[in-house]
């Protein structure tokens, strides 16, 4: 059967906490680490990520997303940074046809770490919470249903799409488009079928879109509520609380280490 | 043409048996229907015709070749399907390219295609529609353009999954025709549908699923005087075909004039006695 | 009985950037607690026509409208489609498309266009477990929407819509995609809904099934309004199959002994009549 978010249904506190201290946490965490001077904060932050997921029992998981999509941005930005970087000065490495520097290398990683510390988060947040007590979450805090549900729906909608791609790509191959085999045919046989997922999700867009319309989406003057309760118990405050502190802290050292 | 069944077995990733051993030969130009309730395994056995689905166990012969030997894109040259959403089919930006793009990706020569696309775009109904964006085209002719797309590859076998679904009079009048044409030209049809209607009109054989086995295979009219047989998979016979069982006729109609010479038959039996 | 619900007033509509009309000069009213069917080929302006008695027209569709639509006596460009959706109910064709696509289980799904009307949570439970019981989807309550089948999404869909405790149902060709079993299931829903009381406006393929339900049909054809009337008159009228109107096997079947001199009368459009009628003719 169809997946439907990435949401994993477990027993741990982080499934447990409310979605706003999550979400609390993708920003705190993700701007004290752009902001810090040095980029091995992010990664020790990237550590936090990772015993946060094993808490979340969902450490395999995560280092599979983690790995796949870190390495392949490293390798890249090291390559064009290190080698190409205007801002290199002192080489690290000659590698015949172009120097490895330093500064470049640091930049690469300090993007990646940056990157990473959002990434994984924003992973995590999505792992651990279930889509309605994201909304009732969201809903409960006053926040504009409209936002909210463009979140959402783009939530929802990536794995409904995939499931459309995997219909569409049978339709191809019945009519010849061969879709197995090197790495470049297999390109070459994505490309047709992006016409039809591009236009369908139009048309799905336009009935969606109606259907809400009908369904009393955007009422005026009525505060909406939600089947699910939105309940924010003393350690999700506790712990919003620290994420802020958290941050304040960071800025308040790259201030102190900027002018020191 | 002929598409041997062995013993076809289709499990799911998710566990689920759709198909429980399914053994049949389909042959030659007779056109069949494949019916039966959601879920009975419909779709699933059709995508084994061109190899989208490959067998759990068992295997399925085309012209005496396990369909395991190719992929579903060398077989689209000998069994074309028209997918039951033309959304799902088509994508370029004009009714002719799509015609034309399934024959080229099988290597048809030029020359034949222009000669297929002038038949075929008439046959559809689609002459005058040829350079307009398929997603201008209405439903009905949306259909018609992914029917065209798929018979314009001139396969042996033409494969529908719900073509009446959506359609009106007239779109199920085209249908018709093409089921008919195809057949004239030596095709074997092969459709999947709910439409009993439609299906005892145009097809003369049918393939009753039911939980994954065949239920009942044979001739239209054999098929469906066995109305408590067919109960079970919910299929009911078409309302024509319901009359002249409640009335008594004793006969299996499935047109006006079947019906009445049935009901011809029987008054004047009456007459007599 | 006689009191009108719905009243539509000399309605055009073109949609923006169409050469022609979508439909034009219509005009017709329906009953409280009548079954009202509108037929016609496809084209002929049957969707548009719904999205507009449900106010998506002139409101989410962009185009040129012109007459009006009553609900209840309320001009439907006088308020908004969120308001109209107490009084109105649209179900269309593609089940999956009726999601909201924020709801984890059936019952946030059916709870959604509530929370949006601002209705308090134990108000909420009583009505989302009313509604699963009579769609009969109590057993599935607690499934995520998207993993279900298509017959299942429809009855959520459904669901959603009477929720909202609507006067008068719009069905826009809601079983197509649905088996026959599947529909019928549904058709027992609506059809209960209808004695008790909910105005029902269908488009529908299947003109045995229209036959059965209608009170009244709407013919239309090119965006013009042919027809109005019963299904004995509308379907018994020679005339209609020029207007790619599939006529009912049981109508053509009392024509035909007609034609023999075997049936008075008007034509029947249900199988047991039918039935009844052919045995009389066999014994005359």
């Amino acid at each position: 059967m169809a997946k439907t978010s990435n949401y994993v249904p477990q027993d741990s506190p982080l499934d447990r906490m409310d979605p706003r201290a999550k979400i609390y946490a993708i920003f705190c965490l993700g701007i004290a680490a752009i902001i810090f001077p040095y980029y091995q904060f992010s990664y020790l932050i990237v550590i936090g990520l990772f015993i946060a997921a094993g808490i979340a029992k969902l450490l395999k998981k995560f280092t599979k997303f983690m790995l796949a999509f870190a390495i392949p941005i490293l390798i890249m930005l090291i390559f064009i940074q290190g080698f190409y970087s205007p801002k290199n000065v002192t080489i690290i490495a000659d590698c015949g046809f172009a120097k490895l520097g330093l500064e470049g290398v640091e930049y690469a990683l300090k993007i990646v770490g940056s990157l990473l510390v959002f990434l994984g988060s924003f992973y995590l947040m999505t792992t651990t919470t279930y889509t309605g007590r994201l909304v009732a979450a969201l809903v409960d805090s006053g926040m504009n249903m409209k936002v909210g549900y463009l979140v959402l729906a783009c939530l929802n909608v990536v794995p409904q799409m995939q499931r459309r791609m995997l219909i569409i790509q049978e339709a191809q191959a019945a009519r010849g488009v061969d879709t197995q085999g090197t790495f470049f045919s297999r390109l070459k046989a994505y490309i047709p079928l992006l016409g039809p997922v591009v236009m369908s999700s139009f048309t799905d867009a336009q009935e969606r879109g109606m259907t809400l319309e009908t369904r009393g989406f955007g009422v005026k003057n009525v505060k909406p509520t939600t089947f699910v309760e939105a309940k924010k118990r003393t350690s999700d405050r506790v712990v919003q609380i620290l994420l802020v502190v958290f941050l304040v802290a960071t800025i308040a050292a790259t201030v102190f280490l900027k002018f020191a | 043409m002929k598409i041997e069944l062995k013993e076809l077995r289709h499990v799911y990733p998710t566990g689920e048996e759709a198909l429980k051993g399914i053994s049949t030969v389909i042959e030659g130009t007779e056109p069949v229907a494949i019916i039966g309730q959601n879920g009975a395994g419909k779709t699933t056995l059709v995508k084994h015709f061109n190899g989208i689905l490959r067998p759990s166990s068992g295997d399925v012969l085309l012209n005496g070749e396990s369909i395991k030997t190719r992929s579903t894109a060398q077989w689209s040259k000998l069994v074309g399907y028209v997918f039951q959403n033309p959304d799902d089919q088509l994508f370029l930006d004009s009714v002719k390219r799509e015609m034309e793009f399934g024959p080229r990706q099988v290597g048809m020569p030029e020359d034949k295609i222009a000669q297929r696309l002038k038949v075929i775009s008439e046959l559809c109904g689609l002459q005058d529609k040829l350079d307009m964006h398929p997603f201008d085209l209405t439903s009905t002719e949306k259909k018609f353009c992914t029917v065209a797309s798929v018979v314009m590859m001139d396969p042996e076998v033409v494969i529908f999954d719900e073509p009446t679904c959506g359609q009106d009079v007239r779109g199920n009048e085209r249908l018709s025709k093409i089921v008919q044409s195809l057949k004239d030209a030596g095709k074997l049809c092969i459709t999947i549908s709910h439409d009993m209607k439609f299906v005892v009109n145009n097809f003369e054989r049918a393939i009753v699923l039911y939980k994954g086995k065949i239920l009942l295979d044979g001739k239209m009219k054999d098929v469906f005087a066995q109305p408590d047989e067919l109960s079970k998979t919910f299929v009911s016979p078409p309302p024509i075909t319901r009359v002249a069982i409640g009335a008594e006729l004793g006969e299996t109609a499935f047109t006006i004039p079947e019906f009445m010479k049935a009901f011809d038959a029987k008054r004047g039996a009456a007459k007599h006695e | 009985m006689n009191d009108t619900i719905l009243e539509v007033k000399d309605l055009s509509f073109r949609y923006r950037g169409a050469k022609r009309k979508a439909f034009q000069h219509i005009s017709f009213d329906v009953r409280k607690g009548e079954f009202f069917c509108i037929v016609g080929a496809n084209g002929s302006g049957k969707s548009t026509l719904c999205n507009a008695l449900v106010g998506l027209i002139p409101f989410y569709f962009e185009g040129r409208m012109k007459g009006d639509v009553f609900i209840n006596g309320k001009n439907t460009k006088e308020s908004s489609i969120a308001e109209l959706s107490s009084e109105i109910g649209l179900v269309f064709q593609n089940p999956f498309n009726q999601l909201s696509y924020t709801a984890g289980t059936v019952e946030e799904e059916l709870a959604y266009g509530l929370g949006n009307k601002g209705i308090p949570r134990e108000e909420m439970k009583k009505r989302v477990a009313k509604v699963a019981k009579m769609m009969r989807i109590d057993h599935i309550i607690n499934k995520n929407p998207l993993e279900l089948s298509g017959g299942q999404v429809q009855r959520v869909a459904f669901g959603s819509t009477f929720i909202m405790e609507p006067e008068i149902l719009v069905l826009d060709e809601c079983t197509t995609q649905l088996d026959p079993l599947g529909s019928e299931e549904i058709f027992d829903i609506v059809k209960d809904l209808n004695k008790n009381g909910i105005t029902v406006i269908m488009v529908d393929h299947d003109m045995e099934r229209v036959a059965r339900c209608a009170n009244r049909i709407l013919v239309l054809e090119d965006g013009n309004q042919v027809a109005i009337d019963t299904p004995e008159k509308i379907f018994g009228n020679p005339d209609m199959v020029a207007h790619q109107i599939d006529v009912p096997d049981y109508v053509s079947i009392c024509q035909e002994l007609k034609n023999r001199g075997l049936f008075k009368g008007e034509v029947e459009v249900e199988e047991e009549p039918t039935i009844q009628a052919v045995k009389e003719a066999l014994k005359v």
